[in-house]
């Protein structure tokens, strides 16, 4: 066996499952934790990607520092869509089919309009280090990976830290096992919900910058991502930060590996194999809970 | 230190059901006032109105604190949290898939209780040693004994002024049922605590009670000054000890 064929894989996979965090982290929460299934994710993040492509070239802002710009108005954003849905659907409890069709045009509107902006050209962005790559011995690490790992780590580590030290981030964990109980605690459910959705909608915008710098975007691109995010947050278990990591890279890895020694069009496969036998084998996934 | 609850001509429902009619209990400073009744008599929707989960239809709920006067009826189930009242729901409601620690650490979501956090902690591992060694098991893989002294400590975790506690005997083995009792006794008296508790096992709430009422389809049917009158009162033999 070719060994640098085999780390380079390796490195690769690496490189792409902390990406692959990165795109899932935002559902972990929405879907993981509040039950909500919001498969407009993919469509945010690139969204994320074309304000993004935007942002760097009108004015030249290097893309992670103009997706972390972003972040805000994409909580903004998270809040008021999550207010919608809640006075549409949550509180009448109406959620589970109406809410996934709403979540599901809401896809259709973002995809449609940056078509309508844009165009279906793939779009990309510009970074001096964009095009670069460090020499470690055999392995090739090119910075519009490595960038987008490194940014994907501390995004996570910063929202594990939210979650498991600060008592929103702990309401969070408990909204969607006890409403009434985390009620007696003295938090409103519905501000908790808001704030947590806004959360997972902000990270949609760093994503989109991550995933604009691997690789070209057009708008319904998103559409490649649903299944492996999915895929990524039961096998990590549903709502676990640590998890999602760990499943992300996993998962990257494993399609690095079908991809070099089988061949590219095997990659989506992987995610499916892993959900599939997640399911069936450990369905609370492997940081799961209960 | 006087909080204390007066509630007076509370009428109560759920949509044409009615289920208070006119009902009028006080709790003074550093009381333990029970509630009896048996199944479906209105105890649990009187707790609820106090902690504004279910709204009254008509009459006052006044908390007093520190010689101020706070009517609790419009006001939002955290807003009355917030006020210093907590309650021990009835069949516990804990977080099931968070651990003992996350169950006790939400207890102390209210501002007032965050910065007593470490305090209160230590405070309600000292009283349950039990919950300090299994700080790091999931809630809901605990033992019903077990799963109420989260619910109680949680409670205590916000720091309360007042204590509202709905029929922790539910579901509980005898003896269980005899030291969770023994226990709110205990808490009490170290916090001063003023206590409602809602209960429809007579024997068992009466060993801790200062006063109680005894409420009979929605309606305070008797109140007794002390655990005795409530023991010698006939209505009791007639309900709870088949006399």
């Amino acid at each position: 066996m070719d060994a640098s064929l085999f780390l380079n894989a390796i490195a690769a996979g690496i490189l792409l499952g902390g990406f692959y965090a990165a795109v899932a982290l935002g559902l972990s929460i929405v879907f993981g934790q509040l039950d909500i299934v919001n498969i407009a994710h993919p469509a945010f993040i690139v969204a994320g990607s074309y304000l993004v492509f935007a942002l760097n070239g009108g004015f030249g802002l290097d893309p992670v520092i103009a997706g972390i710009l972003l972040m805000p108005i994409f909580f903004a954003v998270g809040v008021f869509v999550y207010r919608v849905y809640y006075a549409a659907f949550e509180r009448t409890g109406r959620e589970s089919l109406a809410g996934l069709a709403f979540f599901f045009g809401l896809m259709f509107v973002i995809e449609v309009l940056f078509i309508i902006f844009y165009g279906v050209d793939y779009r990309l962005v510009e970074a001096d280090y964009i095009g670069k790559q460090i020499e470690i011995g055999l392995v090739g690490i090119p910075w519009r990976m490595l960038v987008p790992f490194c940014a994907a780590l501390v995004m996570t580590g910063a929202i594990y830290l939210f979650m498991s030290r600060t008592f929103l981030g702990r309401a969070i964990l408990a909204v969607s096992q006890d409403r009434l109980a985390l009620q007696l605690m003295g938090a409103d459910p519905v501000k908790i919900k808001q704030i947590a959705f806004g959360i997972g909608i902000a990270t949609a915008a760093l994503a989109g910058a991550l995933l604009i710098m691997i690789g070209p975007v057009e708008p319904t691109i998103g559409r490649l991502y649903i299944g492996r995010i999915f895929a990524i947050i039961v096998l990590g278990g549903m709502g676990s930060i640590p998890g999602t990591l760990v499943a992300a890279l996993i998962i990257g890895l494993s399609e690095s590996i079908v991809t070099t020694y089988i061949g590219p069009s095997w990659a989506p496969t992987v995610a499916f194999g892993f959900l599939l036998i997640t399911l069936a084998v450990r369905p609370q996934g492997l940081f799961g809970r209960l | 230190m006087a909080n204390s609850l007066s509630i007076s001509n509370v009428e109560a429902g759920y949509g044409s059901v009615r289920v208070l009619h006119d009902v009028t209990i006080n709790v003074g400073g550093g009381e333990t006032v029970v509630l009896l009744g048996s199944n479906g008599n209105g105890k649990s929707t009187l707790i609820k109105c106090i902690t504004g989960l279910v709204e009254p239809d008509s009459g006052e709920i006044i908390f007093e604190t520190d010689g101020e006067k706070i009517n609790l009826i419009g006001k939002s189930p955290e807003d009355i949290v917030d006020l210093g009242i907590a309650m021990v729901p009835e069949g516990r409601r804990l977080f099931p898939a968070l651990t003992v620690e996350e169950n006790l650490t939400l207890g102390a979501y209210r501002p007032a209780a965050r910065a007593k956090l470490d305090e209160n902690l230590e405070f309600v591992y000292g009283a349950f040693p039990r919950l300090l060694e299994r700080r790091n098991q999931l809630a809901g893989s605990m033992s019903g004994g077990e799963q109420q002294m989260v619910a109680i400590a949680r409670s205590m975790m916000s720091d309360p002024k007042i204590l509202l506690v709905d029929e922790p005997s539910v579901g509980l083995a005898p003896i269980l049922v005899s030291q969770t009792i023994a226990k709110i006794k205990e808490l009490q008296e170290q916090r001063n605590l003023t206590i409602l508790m809602a209960e429809q096992n007579f024997n068992q709430a009466i060993k801790i009670a200062d006063r109680g009422y005894i409420i009979v389809h929605g309606q305070i049917e008797f109140e007794g000054a002390d655990a005795a009158a409530l023991e010698n009162n006939e209505m009791i033999k007639q309900y709870y000890l088949g006399a």
